[in-house]
């Protein structure tokens, strides 16, 4: 027999929302099962109900029929739960081998670890899956699509029954992703139960056998895969035709002049990277995890230094000392790891949108306030945040909020952007506000703003750019056009052979 | 702000509480604890630890610490000292001190920013090498201050009732509160403790706020060992050392915590009195001095638990903190 989740009436609230409002879910083994629905629909909550983090309020689950109570993570992997979230959980100081048999080291008699059956039996998994990792390594020195790999290789060994992926190919690329589907397959032919979360049409249509569908914390439908559409699938998740979203955007039609032109510009990463760009021009940049687009940004914005090279900007060659520099010259970065980087999370909406421009909110020597909290106030009405209040901390926002947040930091009135950075600015973000940011970033190149736009989602980025660049192992090696620029054209430059 | 918020505010917790203490050993020790002759005694006692509480609550919010704020100020006090003692007038001697506090600051964050110390090891280090410094100024042996001026910062009142040492200490959080709560400094000090990176991406400057803070830390530390050397009139090498714990511990009493980005100035005084008054208590009720010492950890033990029983009533209801926050993640 198949084995089998069954998720019977689950109910949560959190203070003001109900996150999961009787949702019925069931997946088979040997099935890839997706779970899909906006931001807010009750997917991550769901999850973390699987994964023990937190506690349903009604509802039960059983797997293969057995009624499951526990309450813990540790509960959960012994009922043979694994969820792979976006955040690795892994101990980067640690070898592969100690990662993937962490909480079951095997021990000698003299209760030592075993080092020499942990290597073998990490080396058996790995070559199950046929990848080509030294079970010594350190975790931490893995790319993060390898990391993602020795989480996978953790559920496997733990014999998880249910594995279940939160967006895991939100930040890997392309090849990456073929790896990581690899190995899904292998888990559907070992009979595993498969809940795949993720926001991609096409891996949906790619990887899944079912799709179900979540909106408001409500079941919206489900689906046979191969029995549904992309339209269909919208509709049930934003619950209306959104049309496509590519053809609809007001875009562009007028370049002004030279904006920026970077000649043979290194750094640690970079080699010899050359290209220009108008005003009011999108540039994008596609490649894979680590060839070097998140690196360009920041030496551009001088969030790095560089090696040589030259810069140009507004006809002039430039060197940025530090950020505030290519500030004050009109260049931002939104950067792609937002949390992190982008925002500081405790602080209110204000104070976030306000950073760069304090020296002009200054009236002897001290704040207006006043005037700071009209900045904020415009950049809520003008992008649409979602928030009952200014003074509201950034990290209570969803994902596409604090995405608007940065947007309105660098465009509000006192900043005189002419350069805009963005960095994966829809990783994570439901469908409906990444049509939002995709408009906005053809308003602000009608507004005469050049931006340069990096994204792993091979779709966005060449229907999005008026010209695309790929790179790969820190080299441009390919330019496009919007209109030449093809998925496979793309993908083929991203993996060119080097010479 | 308005009335509600306030009510809900960790000031108003703060107050609270030390008008909770000031009334129980009100009763404790019938009323001799708050006449004015020993509020005065109190607050005099407080002023050396309060200078070193701005200067440390200002580093925490940053996300920082300095350990050598004890040392740097000791070894200051002392050249001014050695400097008085060889008829130098008390103004350059004062600036003298000052300034080597400043350049001591300013060498502990070109280890951070440089060399990339941890604050914690940079600061611990200079704290021995200032204190071994202190012992080699004075040969070990405590030098006379009979500077008039000094003496007369020291101990004169105006007013009859307001010593000078408290007025400094009050016009330094008064600053400082302005600092922080009205300027860019300030704010850029609360973002950067809270996130620098970005902070730095956004456009500040942490370097060279971490330049600033240090040789600010260094600078209060030498007033305060100056001012301690003026009311005591001998420099010796324990100097401040002593009380530079209590200025941090002034500070965490008044809710700015070690992970920086939170916490105010305000703050950090109710915290000042809040320690004076406990330390004054103990001494009047008559115990031992040296469960004097526990006490007052067990005074902060007891604070941090009021801290983050008030931080899960102020939060979303019931929920604590770190659960709120989790579980409005979870709604996403």
């Amino acid at each position: 027999m198949e084995h089998q989740l069954l998720i019977q009436g689950l109910s949560k609230s959190f203070p003001g929302v109900k996150a999961l409002d009787d949702v019925f879910i069931k997946a088979e083994g040997g099935r890839v099962t997706a779970l899909m629905g906006e931001n807010g629909a009750g997917k991550s909550t769901l999850l973390k109900i699987l994964a023990g983090d937190i506690e349903a309020d009604e509802g039960s689950f059983s797997i293969d029929g057995q009624a499951q109570t526990y309450k813990t993570p540790l509960g959960a992997i012994s009922a043979g739960v694994s969820v792979i979230y976006q955040e690795r959980q892994l101990m980067p100081s640690l070898s592969v081998m100690e990662n993937i048999f962490a909480g079951k080291l095997p021990k000698n008699r003299l209760g030592m670890i075993d080092y020499s059956r942990l290597r073998q039996d990490t080396e058996d998994i790995i070559a199950k899956f046929g990848l080509a990792i030294d079970p010594r390594a350190s975790v931490g020195s893995l790319s993060i699509a390898y990391q993602q790999m020795v989480e996978i290789m953790k559920a496997y060994r733990r014999d998880s029954l249910v594995i279940a992926f939160d967006e895991p190919t939100a930040s890997l690329a392309e090849a990456e992703i073929s790896i990581l589907f690899g190995l899904i397959e292998r888990l559907r032919e070992a009979g595993k139960i498969i809940l795949y979360v993720s926001h991609r049409m096409s891996e949906i249509f790619q990887t899944t056998d079912d799709v179900i569908v979540l909106k408001d914390g409500k079941n919206a439908g489900a689906f046979m895969t191969s029995a549904v559409s992309e339209t269909e699938l919208i509709r049930a998740m934003v619950g209306r035709d959104i049309g496509n979203t590519y053809a609809g955007l007001d875009r562009n039609t007028e370049l002004g002049a030279e904006l920026l032109t970077v000649r043979d510009l290194e750094t640690d990463k970079l080699q010899r990277v050359s290209f220009s760009m108008r005003q009011g021009e999108i540039i994008g940049f596609a490649g894979l995890v680590g060839a070097g687009r998140t690196e360009l940004a920041r030496a551009i914005f001088a969030a790095d230094g560089i090696k040589g090279g030259e810069i140009i900007f507004g006809g002039e060659p430039v060197r940025f000392r530090s950020p505030k520099d290519a500030i004050n010259a009109g260049i931002a970065l939104c950067p792609e790891d937002r949390k992190e980087q982008g925002l500081v999370l405790s602080h209110s909406i204000t104070k976030n949108i306000s950073i760069p421009v304090l020296d002009k909110l200054l009236k002897a020597r001290f704040l207006q306030t006043a005037e700071e909290e009209k900045l904020a106030d415009e950049a809520v009405r003008k992008y649409d945040i979602r928030t009952p209040s200014v003074d509201k901390r950034v990290v209570e926002l969803s994902g596409g909020n604090q995405q608007k947040v940065i947007l309105g930091r660098w465009t509000n009135e006192k900043m005189n952007t002419k350069l805009l950075i963005l960095d994966e600015p829809t990783k994570g973000i439901d469908v409906g506000t990444k049509a939002e940011i995709y408009q906005r970033i053809c308003d602000f190149a009608k507004a005469g703003i050049g931006v340069i736009f990096i994204s792993s989602e091979l779709t966005e980025v060449i229907n999005i750019a008026d010209t695309i660049y790929v790179m790969r192992s820190g080299k441009i090696t390919g330019k496009l056009s919007r209109g030449e620029a093809t998925e496979e054209s793309v993908l083929a430059l991203a993996m060119k052979a080097d010479g | 702000m308005n009335g509600k918020r306030f009510l809900m505010s960790k000031t108003f917790t703060l107050l609270a509480f030390l008008a909770l203490l000031i009334l129980a050993f009100g009763i404790a020790t019938g009323w001799r604890f708050v006449e004015l002759v020993n509020i005065r005694n109190i607050l005099q006692t407080t002023s050396v630890i309060g200078l070193l509480a701005v200067g440390a609550g200002a580093l925490m919010i940053a996300g920082y610490i300095d350990l050598s704020a004890g040392g740097v100020g000791t070894m200051c006090a002392l050249l001014c000292a050695v400097m008085l003692s060889r008829g130098v007038p008390w103004y350059a001697g004062t600036l003298a001190a000052v300034a080597l506090g400043i350049i001591a600051g300013l060498f502990s964050a070109f280890l951070i920013n440089k060399l990339n110390f941890q604050p914690f090891i940079a600061t611990l280090a200079m704290a021995q090498v200032t204190e071994g410094l202190a012992y080699l100024i004075c040969n070990a042996t405590p030098i006379p201050v009979k500077d008039p001026v000094l003496k007369f910062i020291g101990g004169a009142r105006i007013f009859t009732y307001i010593p000078y040492s408290v007025l400094i200490v009050i016009i330094a959080f008064v600053i400082y509160a302005i600092l922080m709560n009205k300027t860019k400094f300030g704010r850029s000090v609360y973002l950067i403790g809270a996130n620098p990176e970005a902070s730095r991406l956004a456009g500040l400057n942490p370097k060279r706020l971490t330049y600033i803070l240090f040789a600010n830390s260094g600078a209060l530390a030498s007033i305060a060992g100056i001012l301690l050397m003026s009311r005591s009139g001998t420099a010796n090498a324990t100097g401040i050392t002593k009380n530079q714990f209590s200025g941090i511990t002034a500070a965490v009493l008044g809710g700015i915590s070690f992970g920086g980005g939170n916490g105010g100035i305000a703050g950090a005084f109710i915290g000042l009195l809040i320690l004076g008054s406990f330390n004054n208590a103990m001494t009047l009720l008559g115990l031992d001095a040296y469960l004097q010492t526990t006490a007052a950890g067990a005074l902060l033990i007891a604070a941090l638990i009021i801290d983050s029983l008030t931080a899960r009533r102020t939060l979303s209801g019931k929920k604590p903190r770190s659960k709120a926050k989790a579980d409005k993640e979870a709604a996403q």
